[in-house]
């Protein structure tokens, strides 16, 4: 998922259609670009629930209620409620910053916070083992007070921090600087705070486009496979998450198994799609523009 | 309240916004910031509200010194040229929000709030539309809501950035004569910013003008408009036509020259002058007479509206407007292409110093 | 913080809020990078010289170049299709379709490896057609691709799509009505308009491919020397506890992918430039 590729469909309006071409070139175009996303996108989606149902539902649930795949779903939920408050927090926050003010570095900020967009998961978690692992920066001195961060639940914690750190902010920043600073100098100017400000005007202007940052940063939280396979060790309920246990259960061989948590994984990611069409439209009223 | 602006100067890089400005408003008046865009009115009016902060200088309450008191703490009520209305929030929930948002010592009760924003909504005749959401209002209506909202803290001081800026003519005409009847009846200090002259010089009981970050002029409408201390001023407050010459004894001598370079006519002991009159102190005449006369060609004739503007070529090849009333032109009976002759009734001279 | 300020404003929290950032900027991202580079820095040059020319290193960037490449292009391709024709044409599910072309972003990549494989597999679904003619789709270098289509789909059809909706349809009409044919205003009106908008969804697509991991490792038989890309590579060596070789690696990588970044940045400043105008 990447920012720069989402949040430019965010401040869109209804497309004029009007064309030019013959009715079989439009036919034609159309049906190959059906074709094109038939074959890459709704295929692959069939199968996912196909494998996973193809010895019948008992088997389906069987995957889903085994203990492992329990301990992963409580994994994935935990870091995620970790990673997606932290980062809906310094989304906030960051916007706030470079939306409302004008400062000397504020270029190299917005590139800094898009840099993770940019690093390839298994290098996501590679970082985090060069300081926290045994060979790492800061190994000999967590071994010495016992501390477990790589191989442990931290490790995937800060690994997912880092990818979907860019992910509510990018979607904030633009939408906050579309409006202005006129209504928080209004709500000043007739005597309310800085925190009056920002929970009775500013948070309620901006509430679709935080949620629909919340969204797709969660579903990056959940569904990362990359940076987490580096930092987690794959201990068998323990540090698997949903996507590392659809690994093992994959290369096992247990494909019904693998698919059955695949599936889980695929609900979240549609469920996800269609959040995100009904905010896109919610956006797009907010940053229309002010009365 | 009084305002007094002692000397404030404001830079953006390497733009001087405000040069040492100094004015003062009393308390009750109706005071105009007029100017192109870029004279700085605006960016005064927001330093006045402790919106925008100057680089030197005071900005005087009542004669104390609120320069660097916060905008919230001023008790100002601000109205923004895009109204900024909160747009989540109802009709009545915008007026209210000034009230609501106090400390609880200070707040008052939910009734209390109840009845001011009735009377508020009642004031700018909105009453009924309570519960709509600014999107669901008229521009004319949101800058009312704008208005009430401002005036619900009760405000000391009034301050409108381009009241009527984004409102259709028509809208604007009326909301114009409705605020100067509104201050009439609550006569709070209020100073507006404005760009459009004809809207200085209807509300306003003083007019500031600017340019390029100074004042040119602080007056009464009339005096601005007819007493003008700077060819900006003059030119600025409407149209006029620009003539080389001097006036001797009252009368006005223009120099049948091409603007912009003065005459070998011109006495080697007077200085070459400008003249500045405005379209409605010339008249058309068939014959010669009287001083200054000279001869033009009608060039377009445009009868639509109060007075009849006519625009003339002179000899030296210079565009002249003027404007007659409906019943000199049907007396004259002007066609486009006829010879006439221009002759001024009043002029106003200016240092060439002076020059635009 | 005060003094980075170009403009005091009277809305507050400047100091509170640019703090905040910056040091949770640094905690989670500066440091941590900083980290790789300078471990790797710190090793010999000749040292960093033997490990990214050695024959599996070098086949892996080939590979991993080469593959990332051609899904680019082809997603070059059919993302404009796809663009073109969720944007020009109306017809029944379109807003569902378009809904979906992000599924690739929002399905985790470990479900799209094993799905993509087993699609692609001699038994899959599509690989069954395939397997008569002797094409070998998963576990080879055309499963990599087929993977690294999938994943960088969305790129090309989300940059080139709000500029298609953006187009003055006029321009079009003019070119029209002085006598050009479709192609002709296709090739001379539309394509000038939409070619910064595609070279960035192109490079936002390579970008992607070039460290995509989740959807590839499943896909590509992971062969070295044939189908092992870096990613890959830095997780093996990692497993081989060769720290030294995974972040020589990784960080050659990583300067990649910058240099693509500032590409992008480059094209989008370009693709504004007549805006100005």
């Amino acid at each position: 998922m990447n920012g720069i590729g989402t949040n430019t469909a965010l401040v869109k309006s209804q497309p004029l259609v009007r064309t030019h071409e013959s009715k079989w070139a439009k036919w034609g175009l159309t049906l190959l670009a059906f074709g094109f996303l038939g074959l890459f996108l709704l295929l692959p989606l069939a199968a996912i629930f196909s494998e996973g149902l193809k010895k019948g539902w008992s088997a389906y649930w069987t995957a889903l209620k085994e203990p492992e795949a329990i301990s992963a779903i409580k994994l994935t939920l935990l870091v995620a409620a970790i990673a997606v408050p932290a980062n809906l927090v310094f989304g906030i926050v960051a916007s706030w910053a470079i939306a409302k003010f004008e400062f000397r570095g504020k270029q190299i900020l917005i590139t800094l916070i898009d840099l993770p967009f940019s690093v390839s998961p298994v290098i996501s978690g590679l970082i985090f083992v060069l300081i926290f692992g045994l060979q790492g920066y800061l190994g000999p001195w967590l071994r010495e007070h016992d501390i477990k961060i790589i191989f442990a639940v931290p490790g995937i914690v800060l690994a997912t921090v880092f990818i979907t750190f860019p992910f509510i902010a990018r979607e904030l920043i633009p939408l906050m600087e579309s409006q202005g600073r006129d209504e928080e100098e209004a709500a000043l100017s007739l005597g309310a705070n800085g925190w009056q400000t920002f929970f009775l005007v500013t948070l309620p202007n901006i509430k679709w486009g935080l949620l629909y940052g919340v969204i797709l940063c969660n579903a990056r939280a959940m569904g990362e496979f990359g940076a987490v396979s580096v930092v987690s060790g794959h201990i068998r309920g323990m540090t698997n998450t949903l996507p590392l246990h659809v690994e093992i259960l994959y290369n096992e061989y247990q494909f019904v198994a693998a698919f059955a948590v695949a599936s889980l994984l695929a609900l979240l990611a549609l469920a996800t799609l269609a959040l995100k069409k009904i905010l896109e439209w919610k956006v797009r009223s907010e940053s229309e523009a002010r009365p | 309240m009084s305002i007094a602006v002692n000397g404030i100067v404001k830079c953006f890089g390497a733009f001087t916004a405000l040069d040492r400005i100094d004015l003062e408003v009393k308390t009750g008046e109706l005071v105009a910031l007029l100017g192109p865009s870029g004279s700085g009115k605006t960016t005064l009016l927001r330093i006045i509200a402790g919106l925008e902060f100057a680089d030197a200088g005071r900005v005087l309450f009542d004669g104390v010194d609120t320069t660097s008191r916060p905008v919230r703490d001023r008790n100002i009520g601000f109205v923004f040229q895009h109204y900024a209305l909160f747009k989540h929030m109802t009709v009545f929930e915008n007026v209210a929000f000034g009230l609501r948002v106090r400390p609880r010592k200070t707040r008052p009760t939910k009734s209390e709030i109840r009845d001011r924003v009735e009377r508020l909504l009642a004031l700018v005749q909105l009453e009924a539309l309570r519960n709509r959401y600014p999107s669901q209002l008229s521009g004319g209506q949101r800058q009312r809501i704008a208005l009430a909202r401002a005036l619900a803290v009760e405000p000391k001081v009034l301050l409108l950035d381009e009241p009527f800026g984004a409102l259709d003519a028509k809208v604007r005409a009326e909301l114009r004569a409705w605020l100067r009847r509104l201050h009439d009846e609550i006569h709070v200090t209020s100073v507006f910013v404005t760009h459009d002259q004809e809207e200085a010089l209807e509300v306003a009981d003083r007019v500031v003008v600017m340019n390029q970050g100074k004042i040119e002029q602080v007056g009464s409408p009339e005096e601005v408009y007819h007493r003008p201390a700077s060819p900006f001023v003059y030119d600025f407050l409407g149209h006029v036509n620009i003539f080389h010459g001097r006036i001797e004894d009252g009368k006005v001598q223009i120099d049948a020259s091409t603007e912009g370079s003065p005459s070998d006519k011109t006495e080697a002991n007077a200085s070459p002058r400008r003249i500045y009159v405005r379209p409605h102190l010339l008249d058309i005449d068939h014959v010669p007479g009287g001083n200054g006369t000279f001869r033009a060609k009608v060039r377009d004739i445009r009868a639509a509206g109060p007075v009849v503007r006519v625009e003339l070529v002179s000899d030296w090849n210079q565009v002249v407007t003027v404007e007659i009333s409906h019943e000199r032109h049907l007396a004259l009976s002007l066609k486009e292409g006829a010879d006439v002759f221009i002759r001024p009734r009043e002029g106003k001279v200016f240092h060439e110093d002076y020059a635009i | 913080m005060a003094f980075l300020l170009k403009r005091r404003t009277v809305v507050p929290g400047f100091g509170l809020s640019l703090g905040l950032t910056v040091l949770y900027t640094c905690l989670v991202v500066l440091i941590p990078l900083a980290g790789l580079f300078v471990k790797s820095w710190a090793l010999p040059w000749a040292e960093i010289g033997e490990i990214l020319s050695a024959p599996r290193v070098v086949a892996s960037f080939k590979l991993t170049f080469l593959t990332s490449l051609i899904a680019a292009s082809l997603n070059l391709v059919f993302g404009l299709l796809v663009a073109w024709v969720l944007v020009r044409y109306r017809f029944p599910g379109k807003s569902l379709l378009d809904a979906l072309v992000d599924l690739p972003f929002a399905l985790p990549t470990a479900v799209a490896g094993i799905t993509l494989t087993t699609l692609y597999a001699r038994n899959g679904w599509i690989g069954q057609y395939l397997e008569p003619y002797g094409i070998k789709a998963a576990y080879s270098q055309l499963g990599i691709v087929i993977a690294l289509t999938f994943i960088g789909l969305p790129f090309v059809v989300r940059t080139v799509q709000p500029v298609l909706e953006d187009l003055d349809p006029e321009s079009e009409d003019a070119a029209y009505s002085l006598g050009a044919g479709r192609l002709q205003v296709f090739t001379k009106v539309v394509l000038p308009l939409l070619w910064p908008a595609l070279l960035t969804g192109f490079a936002l697509s390579f970008a992607r491919a070039l460290g995509e991991y989740g959807s590839v490792v499943f896909i590509a038989g992971n062969m070295p020397m044939k189908t092992e890309v870096v990613s890959l590579l830095i997780v093996t060596r990692l497993e081989e506890y060769d720290y030294a070789g995974a972040t020589t690696i990784a960080a050659a990588m990583l300067l990649m992918s910058f240099v693509v970044l500032l590409i992008v940045n480059l094209l989008q400043w370009w693709s504004r430039r007549w805006q100005a105008a």
